[in-house]
């Protein structure tokens, strides 16, 4: 199954997984699969049923907005990246 | 031989070891950092020690880049459209190590109209981001559009060691610029968490059509070949 990368910010949403497999064979069905089991994390990626402005989301190196959207197709072994815009630097966290 | 030349936009956790390594690589560095060392940095801004505290931080990481054989001047300055020009005069690459999303997409829309290579490098929690720029691909702008809403580490905080292991990072992409390097320009290289693999994904996008800072870059690359330099 392909698998989603979910960024740091949004794992709050995942249990803390890095890593999430999904039935899909696009991006969008990966996504509405990932907010079936994690409810509300779409919500931080799309707006509208786009993209958000500081996200992007890649099919393995390749930016979907390249390719299909969010109908690019996925392959078994398709890793999708969302990656938002971050800033750094300010605070620390406790738990390491 | 060609003095390379770097601007780096803030002195902190990222900043500190972006400089230090480019200053001992033999490139001379302007830091801007408008900020003061508090005690609450020491844990990830390396560079500084308790004696800096309350020291202007750009001034006190020039001094730490010259004492190690380096050249670096430090101005307690912040990046904006009135000191940009000043700023980044005659860098040959300009290198984003602020936290302010607002300041990344500043540093990235100068260096873009104005020809430059550029760096943008961010950390968040374990991970972080490093972006390779250059006119003539596209750019952070096209990459994230705006930046609004965008997690800081004031969400989601950053373990001290990860902004080490960005800016070094950010500190060899922006050598590798400076020096005419073309095969990392327009790559996204994204770390996601440190404690499991230092590999990063790396991801490359296209320019955005419309883009406003595309706009107003110069119409002819201007990234020439360490071959064409020299």
């Amino acid at each position: 199954m392909p698998t989603i990368r979910v960024p740091s910010a949004l794992r709050s949403f995942t249990g803390g997984a890095s890593d999430v497999e999904v039935a899909a064979t696009t991006v969008r069905d990966a996504l509405t699969e990932l907010d079936r089991r994690h409810p509300g994390i779409v919500a931080r990626i799309l707006d509208g049923g786009n993209v958000k402005p500081f996200i992007r989301i890649f099919v393995g190196p390749d930016d979907i907005g390249g390719l299909s959207g969010l109908d690019t197709k996925l392959a078994e072994r398709d890793e999708v990246a969302i990656v938002p815009a971050i800033a750094g630097g300010r605070a620390e966290v406790s738990d390491a | 031989m060609t003095t390379l030349r770097a601007t780096i936009v803030g002195a902190g956790g990222l900043g500190g070891p972006i400089a230090i390594s480019l200053g001992a690589a033999g490139v001379e560095l302007t830091i801007a950092d408008h900020d003061h060392v508090e005690l609450s940095n020491l844990h990830r801004q390396i560079q500084f020690t308790s004696m800096d505290l309350d020291q202007p931080k750009a001034a006190r990481l020039a001094d730490v880049v010259v004492a190690q054989g380096g050249a670096a001047r430090g101005l307690a300055a912040r990046w904006s459209a009135d000191t940009a020009d000043q700023l980044g005069a005659g860098a040959d690459v300009v290198i984003d190590a602020s936290d302010d999303p607002i300041t990344k997409f500043a540093v990235a829309d100068w260096a873009v109209a104005n020809g430059r290579c550029y760096v943008i490098a961010a950390a968040l929690r374990y991970g972080g981001n490093v972006m390779a720029g250059a006119p003539g691909v596209g750019c952070y702008r096209c990459l994230f559009e705006e930046p609004i809403d965008a997690p800081t580490c004031a969400d989601a905080g950053v373990l001290g060691p990860t902004v080490a292991a960005i800016g070094g990072v950010a500190a060899a992409v922006a050598l590798a610029l400076a020096r005419g390097d073309r095969t990392l320009i327009g790559a996204l290289f994204v770390f996601e968490d440190l404690r499991r693999t230092a590999d990063p994904r790396v991801v490359r996008f296209a320019p955005r059509p419309g883009c406003p800072a595309c706009a107003r870059a110069p119409s002819l690359p201007v990234v020439p070949h360490l071959a064409e330099v020299r």
